[in-house]
């Protein structure tokens, strides 16, 4: 990824007006326009089965029996340690089922806790997977709620209980359910299935297991996959199984930060997912370059890892600490390029006065992330400006940039779909009426904007009526009133009922009724 | 998700045939009486809109919510249908915007109530509409430009709404079958044309309108599969307010919009300016915003129908803007909204106030008294955005501190520096396409990019590394050499700047050189000085093939470096008897040098013998090329002036002799080079390979970039 070049957020820093500042905290948030599938965390959940059936042995040449479950237990300890060196700050919860459901261990990155929990399961009943999956829904959504993908980690023997509440009794009655007791797949937040077999792919082919398991991913609509033990149960083939899990779910996103020719390894937690922006024009999910392109840009493979990992001590700079350091220093972000029309931004984040730390948020993929920067593609630096867009003494910003067009509640537009907004721009023709002369441009004003949105919609009538009202108004003046006002609505009312009459000659859309000329009314437009 | 999908392309086709001057017979109040005004007046009789007008206005809403919320890519094609089709606009976005088709509507005017009926018909419209769905986007071109062989990946797809009053469900079907005979002929055309594209879906859109009062002559019916490029549905609607809410459903349908109704607006009453009353405004915005709402099935909060409208609304609490509200939300996402009661009051104060850069949190309501925050309303650039907060759980809690990891110990970064750079790196948007010499299009961010290349081929992180990005002497001229191409000006200033330098050695000042992690005592001044100019010319060099004019400044530096050959030879050798004289005098000038005269002359005392020497071995000590004496060195040599540093403390007597004896000593032999030139009594070895690689030289084990 490429730091590409440093743009401030649009603030302004004449002012401490809690808005402006509040500006730069706006666009330092993570925001993606549109229709987006929000590139997050990943949290897993594991759901370990305890019915029974796990407790079956496993035939090994060895002295020490094995049953299924110390097989799955050795394959998670496993992948916990994989996470609490590589993923320090993903959250994981361990669901165990049979019959019942349990949380054991609610989302934590306390990996420790979740191996001692594995070593303290005890064995129950029959499997019953329907419910388990009902209950990392409701985990997983009051936890998370409904946009955070999840990745669920199943581990089961294969066998899928009997009866009710067994899985092909949940996918024979699949068809026949209501809103009331929908089946947990899809699950209603993004996610994968990964489901670990303590069992080899013979034993589950030899009854319709694996056809129900595939059922499963295919409910979920395709996300996931099976894993089976190749060969004889044992812990090494268990292990084989799990660093495949790994390989595919739970590798460390290696990549590195380039600005120009200052550079730093990094690695970029939560692993960022592939994006599909089009799937009709442009199928190919979009992946964050990790090759880098001929030109340099883009993020580059970390192909010395072990030596930046062994980074003595945090003792050699780093250009991510200065970065970070100047940023939050300055209040900027730096926009990052992550691939062709693929960008993000780089900025400070604290989430206590002592602890920062280099935050990338990543832009919906496209030309145009953010409307009110423009394309970023045309986004240069202000060298090449003929002056400086931030103002000599940084007084000023190019940004927002404003829309060509207003939007409708930015531009006084004209609906009457409900009587009460017709009567609105009437009564407001009228109240200024009645304070002719000295309103006298604000009462055409509002006269023209009535009429215009009359023409375009073939209302004609009601100029007439307008018409007839500002007549009348003429004859309730008081003797008091000054005589231009008199002549002013009798021309406006004239005008109007001129316009009523369709001809194109007076109901020209550009048309403007103007004031009357009159000997008051030059004194009049001084007194405005 | 598709770009290309139905809602790319709408047309509008509505009915300009003499029945639509027809009354909607819903009348409208417009003479509203005024109190205290009221005595003996008759207000005006209420009037009615034409079936015409409201199906014109209804149509309008349509495009006003749509362009709010999708002011790009989703475009509208207005047509106009009697004795033939007046198509108002193209499908161009310059055309995409209220006011035009306001203007071309005005132009149409209301149908001829007198026309001859039997010369009209809806049908040119809806023929004109299928040719209009075979004409090309822009963005439709764009992409298929972009995809080269693969364009046919875009898609053609479009929907016809069309507003009319029918006769009966047969003349219905009748319409039906001319859209799909239409579509079925041009989709011929189009094969056999670069400018057209054929049909893929389309979706017709019939809605039948009649005054309210009457019975309907045509029944609804939901979309149906007619073929399988077109697909049909019939509405049967009352004119009037019905009308406009049907196609409020409608465009929601199309667009995937839902709705939120903020509540609880306190708003100042224009009446009594000092109560306020709260008030309720709805909003459209895509449906994404309500994700969270609707992937937890918990639409039960505040979904609710409002005002016999078949849609949902999701109600949310305004919380009153307070000042210190800097806690950090995580914004998931950023919608376009669009007001359904564009210019109510309450809502044109809702807009105006965030069109004013205010910004407002949305809490949702819950039974059980806990406050959850889920959105904010904010503008950005004159468009007023709905954020959504996760109101979950934060993933991103408690990250590490960027202090823990890689270089996190590190406490001398030139953070300030960097900062500056930051500051002229800064991006601003270039919307006029610019060209390069060659004729090709010259991409602003590119530039960008080359500029950070330019600005970094040489740019220390931490203020140990280096000497030149510490001294003030050098910033004229690194400020301009890692420009593109420089001005004779510049050229000028950066010689000056090279000058200035020569001055400053001659002058022997000091120079901020750190000693940070070289054991013992920094080097000596002389050495500091080709640190510094061997640093100078590593930043020169790394520009020379920008412009000739940086060559020119490289030479400049390198003709002044190099000193001519007797000096080098002179500052070697240590100082002759003959320029003893004349350097003991300039000294003595110096004030410094005055206060060591003074010291010597308080242990003139001490010391009898060898007064002469004595002297002479102060001075050279002083002289840059002389070791320092020990133990008196700060670790970084920032000092000023060192000597009244060293005036601080007596020289010890040891210094002293040993000086006498060593000054002695060198009279009679001529010192080995290499211990003149060392540091720290250490001789670097094979100098002259550093000078013939020019660029690969080492300094303080540092290698240094190119």
């Amino acid at each position: 990824m490429q730091a590409d070049s440093k743009e401030e957020p649009p603030k302004q820093h004449n002012s401490l007006d809690f808005l402006d500042t509040r500006q730069c905290f706006q666009l330092s948030l993570c925001i993606l326009i549109g229709n987006i599938g929000l590139i997050f965390i990943m949290p897993t959940v594991v759901v370990m089965d305890v019915s029974l059936s796990m407790t079956r042995p496993v035939s090994v040449e060895g002295s020490e029996e094995y049953q299924r479950k110390h097989l799955a237990a050795h394959g998670l300890t496993m992948l916990f340690e994989h996470m609490a060196t590589n993923y320090k700050l993903e959250f994981t919860a361990l669901v165990v089922f049979s019959s019942l459901w349990e949380l054991m261990v609610p989302f934590t990155r306390d990996y420790n806790t979740l191996q001692e929990a594995l070593s303290n399961m005890d064995d129950y009943d029959k499997t019953c997977l329907e419910s388990a999956l009902v209950g990392v829904c409701n985990i997983v959504q009051q936890e998370w709620g409904g946009a955070i993908p999840c990745q669920v980690v199943l581990v089961t023997d294969g066998c899928l209980g009997i009866g009710r509440g067994s899985l092909r009794h949940s996918l024979a009655t699949h068809n026949q359910r209501s809103e009331s007791n929908r089946f947990p797949l899809p699950f209603p937040f993004p996610s994968k299935l990964y489901i670990m077999c303590m069992a080899n792919l013979e034993e589950l082919q030899s009854t319709d297991s694996l056809d129900c398991l595939e059922r499963l991913i295919d409910l979920n609509n395709g996300e996931g996959q099976i894993f089976t033990i190749d060969g004889p149960l044992c812990l090494k083939n268990v292990q084989s199984m799990f660093g495949k899990l790994i390989d595919l779910a739970y590798t460390p996103f290696h990549a590195v930060l380039k600005c120009g020719h200052l550079t730093a390894d990094v690695q970029v937690f939560p692993r960022p997912e592939p994006f599909v922006v089009d799937e009709e024009i442009d199928p190919i999910p979009k992946v964050i370059n990790t090759e880098g392109d001929e030109v340099g840009t883009g993020i580059t493979d970390d192909n010395e890892d072990e030596n930046s990992a062994n980074q003595i001590a945090g003792k050699i700079p780093n250009f991510c600490v200065l970065l970070h350091g100047s940023l939050k220093v300055e209040g900027m972000v730096a926009i990052v390029q992550l691939g062709p029309e693929w960008h993000g931004m780089l900025y400070s984040q604290a989430d206590s006065k002592k602890k920062s730390n280099l935050m990338m948020s990543l832009f919906e993929p496209g030309p145009e992330p953010l409307p009110w920067l423009g394309k970023m593609g045309q986004l240069g630096p202000i060298s090449d400006a003929k002056e400086n867009p931030y103002g000599e003494d940084d007084n000023k910003s190019p940004f927002p940039l404003q829309p060509k067009n207003k939007r409708s509640y930015a531009q006084n537009v004209t609906v009457w779909i409900k009587p009460s907004g017709l009567q609105t721009d009437v009564q407001k023709i009228l109240r200024n009426a009645r304070k002719l002369p000295e309103k006298t441009q604000t009462f055409y004003k509002e006269l023209n904007r009535l009429r215009k949105a009359a023409l375009a919609f073939g209302f004609l009538d009601l100029l007439k009526g307008v018409a007839d009202m500002l007549e009348r108004e003429c004859t309730l003046l008081p003797d008091t009133a000054h005589p231009d006002a008199a002549f002013q609505l009798t021309h406006a009312a004239q005008q109007l009922k001129l316009a009523s009459t369709g001809t194109s000659e007076y109901a020209g859309y550009d048309h403007n009724i103007t004031p009357l000329q009159t000997d008051f009314s030059g004194s009049s437009t001084e007194r405005m | 998700m598709k770009i290309f999908s139905e809602s790319h392309k709408t047309v509008f086709v509505v009915d300009h045939c003499p029945y639509m001057a027809e009354s909607c017979r819903q009348h409208v109040e417009f003479d509203m009486l005024v109190k205290n005004r009221t005595q003996g007046i008759i207000p005006l009789a209420p009037i009615s809109k034409s079936l015409w007008t409201c199906s014109v206005e209804s149509s309008m809403e349509y495009c006003r919510i749509m362009y709010d919320i999708f002011p790009f890519r989703k475009l509208v094609n207005f047509i106009v249908s009697d004795s033939g089709a007046h198509v108002l606009n193209s499908w161009t976005q310059e055309d995409q915007n209220l006011q035009e088709l306001m203007a071309a509507l005005a132009a149409v005017g209301p149908p001829n109530p007198r026309a001859d009926p039997e010369c009209c018909s809806i049908l040119h419209g809806l023929v004109a509409a299928v040719e209009t769905l075979c004409k090309i986007t822009e963005y439709q071109h764009e992409a298929r430009t972009l995809l080269m062989e693969n364009a046919e990946r875009v898609g053609n797809r479009g929907r016809i709404i069309c507003i009319t009053n029918a006769k009966s469900d047969s003349h219905v079907r009748m319409l039906e079958d001319c859209v799909q005979e239409t579509i079925h002929e041009h989709n011929k055309l189009a094969a056999n044309s670069d400018h057209l594209m054929q049909i893929q879906k389309c979706e017709l859109v019939l809605i039948h309108t009649y005054p309210v009062g009457e019975d309907s002559l045509v029944s609804d019916r939901s979309k149906k599969e007619l073929s399988p490029v077109l697909t049909s549905e019939v509405h049967s609607v009352r004119a009037g307010r019905h009308l406009a809410t049907k196609l409020n459903i409608l465009v929601q349908q199309h667009f995937d919009l839902a709705s939120t109704t903020i509540t609880n607006i306190p708003m100042k009453e224009e009446q009594h300016a000092n109560t306020s009353a709260n008030y309720d405004v709805e909003l459209l915005h895509h449906k994404d915003a309500h994700v969270d709402f609707l992937k937890s099935g918990d639409t039960h909060l505040g979904g609710s129908s409002r005002e016999g409208s078949f849609k949902e609304t999701i109600t949310l609490k305004w919380c009153t803007p307070r000042t210190n509200n800097i806690e950090l939300h995580y914004c998931t996402g950023a919608y376009r909204i669009s007001p359904v009661d564009v210019n109510s009051r309450p809502s044109s104060c809702l807009t105006n106030f965030l069109l004013n850069g205010r910004s407002v949190l949305l809490e949702q309501p819950r039974k059980s008294g806990s406050k959850v925050i889920s959105h904010m309303l904010s503008s950005h650039g004159g468009e007023i955005f709905l954020h959504v907060l996760s109101s979950s759980r934060s993933i991103l809690e408690d990250p590490p501190s960027i202090s823990e990891g890689c270089g996190g110990r590190v406490t001398d970064y030139r953070i300030t520096d960097f900062g500056e750079f930051m500051r002229e790196n800064r991006l601003t948007p270039f919307l006029d396409p610019r060209y390069k010499i060659d004729g090709s299009l010259e991409i602003p961010l590119e530039r960008a990019k080359d500029q950070l290349e330019k600005h970094t081929r040489y740019w220390p992180m931490i203020i140990s590394q280096t000497t030149i990005f510490n001294m003030q002497a050098v910033v004229p001229l690194a400020s301009v050499i890692v420009k593109e191409s420089l001005t004779e000006e510049d050229v000028l200033n950066c010689q000056k700047t090279i000058y200035n330098l020569v001055d400053m050695e001659r002058k022997n000042d000091p120079l901020p050189i750190s000693t940070v992690g070289t054991r013992g005592k920094g080097p000596k001044r002389d050495e500091q000085y080709r640190i510094m100019w061997n640093e100078l010319e590593t930043l020169v060099r790394a520009h020379i093939n920008n412009s000739e004019k940086h060559q020119r400044v490289l030479e400049c530096l390198m003709a002044c470096r190099s000193k001519p050959p007797e000096e080098e030879e002179r500052k070697k050798r240590g100082r002759k008897r003959e320029d003893k004289e004349d350097k003991s005098e300039k000294a003595v000038k110096d004030y410094e040098q005055e206060k060591t005269w003074q010291d010597l002359e308080r242990l003139k005392s001490i010391l009898e013998r060898g007064k002469e020497e004595l002297a002479e071995a102060e001075i050279i000590k002083d002289s840059p090329d002389s070791p320092e004496p020990p133990n008196k060195k700060p670790l970084v040599e920032m000092d000023e002036t060192p000597p009244v540093e060293k005036s601080k403390g007596p020289v010890s007597l040891l210094t002293l002799w040993s000086n006498r004896i060593n000054t002695a000593n060198s009279r009679k032999h001529q010192e080995f080079a290499g211990r003149l030139n060392s540091v720290n009594n250490r001789a670097e070895l094979y100098q002259h390979l550093k000078e013939e690689n020019g660029m690969e030289t080492t300094e303080n084990g540092k290698a240094s970039r190119q």
